[in-house]
């Protein structure tokens, strides 16, 4: 993974600096709180409903054993025991004083990490596929691509004020996990280049992203973002925050209109002076090479009796691993998923198993996946057992991975200012609903999403299923979406039926998964390939209690 | 009748005026006459070494708060509703949950 250079480490220090004089002068009264809330959330320091939250960047979702030991550190010592991992392969700590703060900050950058344009009207977190580097289907490994653009955009100082936030996605496989199509800008690593995707988004207003540019060359796709950025920074409606995202400027224009405005502006760039050197592109990705993977042999009888003799174990090893570049390895989910349990949450003690075991037997290396669980990215299958009882004894064995269980969703009117209803609630008692192995496997592949509020941080739109909380009166209820994937195939999915309340969503669910088993052609049709041959229309009815 | 929170400036707990300082126990929240709460408020909203985004709860005549404000202010009064222990108010501070969910 990349490793801080003086350059950074002196950023860093001295950005913490400013910010822990900031809050001395806060806590002081040197500085209004209309002063100091645009500088608190430069640091990522948010003010929720019971206290203040700070969101700790995880660039790209690459952790090591040794960052998962300092996070664990800090929710003992600093919150309540706790972190949330975000749809932004980010974490949250939702019990923080504003006092510590500063400590916190200083405690981060002793392994190179911070919290900055975690929030803000800048460039946040560059997200990418959480097998990066290891994926059998990959073709170009994002992360040296997703670091070049952490780098080119930490404190722009053209783009640290843009209409609202941006948000880049990156993949480099066959199939897109980084869900590219509905961020403000996509991008696709080829070998040949990038296809560049521009103008996606949830929130009030969802858009796919339109494909503006094929074969970008690497050496060149810096320029290229810039352009992109500076027609949007410029033209972007900073009069109406509803209206503001990139998606809203893409769909007025129109995306050939918005691409040949890009162009323009791309051939006015002093290219030289924006592109990073081919020689810094071979450096930086010098810091993203393979693992010294371990000679021990794969002994594939000893792997086979471990599953006979233990069912639970081989339908994790069928759930929660994923096919890696080398037969030998697999890369492993970790679900913080489990039944009854609030969706992306780990304790600390669960951080730190996390961290000896990637030490054990992931090369020390952790990714957090945008659906809001941990990678260990290269694991011998021959640990696999061994790895599978350390996780089981902390309650991190859930063998959910990509489940009806396997839900993402936002923290909901539990914690956050914004929220109209309450999601974690919701999402437990989905789980509870269908904490039968059995009958989660027998539906096989099913994304259910929860937003609590219309800015869709739950990502209800590309939901298989998707679920978003109003409020009604006072009163939460939930509209239900069918049809959205995030995928390589993305689509956005469709209000169907009437609001229902929280009572009546798990088993709305129920009955829309029930038809889905008995409509099936066979096993292999997965449930969004049923909802698209049968149509939404056919699912509908069943979302409310029969007559 | 009102009552009137904010966030503690230093640790961001959500506070209840007692009607004569702040109690983290908004079984304690004094319920204010109209006039009484507005010159309260003002005076908060100056003293923001203190609290943080002082606000008026208006109440129904049975003591809650009124219907669009009900599930937030249950929640910012008994912590999140998601279960884990340590995050209950009501259990911290001894009582049973207050206002009505």
């Amino acid at each position: 993974m990349y490793v801080y250079d003086s350059f950074d480490h002196t950023f860093v220090r001295e950005r913490n600096a400013e910010f822990a004089d900031q809050v001395a002068r806060r806590l002081s009264g040197e500085l209004s709180e209309d002063q100091f809330k645009p500088l608190r959330l430069m640091n990522g320091l948010y003010l929720q409903l019971h206290a203040y939250m700070l969101r700790i960047a995880v660039p790209y979702g690459v952790l090591s054993s040794k960052q998962v030991r300092k996070l664990a550190h800090i929710a003992r010592t600093y919150d309540r025991d706790f972190g949330h991992f975000t749809t932004r392969q980010n974490l949250q700590f939702n019990w923080i004083k504003l006092a510590d703060t500063p400590k916190i900050l200083e405690e981060l950058a002793e392994v190179e990490m911070h919290a900055l344009q975690t929030s803000g009207n800048c460039i946040r977190n560059t997200t990418t596929d959480q097998f990066a580097g290891a994926a059998r289907d990959e073709h170009t490994d994002p992360r040296p691509w997703a670091e070049v653009i952490r780098q080119w955009s930490s404190i722009h100082p053209e783009f640290t004020f843009l209409p609202r936030k941006f948000k880049i996605a990156i993949t480099g496989a066959a199939k897109d996990r980084a869900a590219i199509r509905v961020h403000d800008i996509g991008l696709h690593a080829k070998p040949e280049g990038f296809d560049v995707y521009v103008g996606g988004g949830m929130g009030r207003t969802p858009h796919l992203g339109h494909l503006i540019k094929s074969s970008l060359p690497g050496e060149q796709l810096l320029s290229y973002l810039e352009a992109a950025l500076r027609v949007y920074n410029r033209y972007g409606r900073r009069d109406n925050i509803y209206k503001a995202r990139i998606k809203i400027l893409v769909s007025a224009l129109g995306p050939e209109e918005y691409a040949r405005q890009v162009e323009e502006e791309w051939n006015t760039l002093d290219k030289a002076k924006i592109d990073a050197p081919s020689a810094e592109i071979v450096r930086i990705r010098s810091f993203f090479p393979d693992p010294v993977f371990t000679d021990k042999t794969f002994d594939r009888v000893a792997l086979e009796r471990a599953q006979i003799a233990d069912p639970a174990f081989a339908r994790w090893v069928k759930n929660n691993t994923h096919a890696h570049k080398r037969d030998d390895h697999v890369s492993v989910t970790i679900s913080l998923k489990p039944v009854g349990l609030p969706p992306g949450d780990a304790s600390s003690a669960q951080m730190d198993v996390m961290a000896d075991v990637a030490d054990q037997f992931a090369y020390g290396e952790l990714r957090v996946s945008h659906e809001q669980n941990i990678i260990l990215p290269h694991v011998a299958k021959t640990d696999l057992y061994e790895l599978y009882r350390q996780l089981d004894a902390v309650n991190l064995s859930t063998a959910n991975g990509g489940k009806i269980t396997d839900m993402i969703a936002c923290p909901g009117l539990d914690y956050c200012t914004l929220a109209n209803a309450r999601s974690i609630p919701l999402a437990q008692d989905i789980s509870q609903r269908f904490a039968d192995a059995e009958l989660t496997d027998k539906i096989g592949d099913l994304q259910i999403k929860i937003s609590g509020c219309i800015n869709a941080c739950g990502h209800h739109h590309v939901g298989h299923i998707g679920i978003l909380g109003v409020d009604k009166q006072g009163i939460e209820f939930y509209q239900i979406l069918l049809g959205g994937r995030a995928d390589e195939k993305a689509a956005l999915g469709q209000i169907t039926g009437k609001g229902l309340s929280a009572e009546a969503v798990p088993a709305a669910i129920e009955r829309v998964v029930q038809l889905y088993l008995k409509l099936r052609t066979d096993e292999s049709e997965r449930f969004i390939d049923a909802l698209e041959r049968l149509g939404r229309d056919t699912f509908a009815e069943a979302l409310h209690e029969p007559a | 009748m009102k009552l009137l929170t904010a966030n503690r400036l230093t640790d961001g707990v959500t506070l209840w005026h007692t009607g004569t300082g702040w109690s983290e126990d908004a079984a304690h929240a004094a319920r204010l006459d109209d006039e009484q709460a507005d010159a309260l408020l003002t005076d908060w909203k100056t003293r923001e070494t203190e609290v943080v985004g002082p606000y008026l709860i208006p109440l129904t005549p049975d003591g809650n708060p009124v219907q669009r404000e009900q599930v937030r202010e249950f929640i910012r009064a008994n912590g999140p509703t998601i279960g884990q222990t340590a995050d209950a108010l009501s259990q911290a501070h001894g009582r049973a949950d207050i206002f009505e969910s």
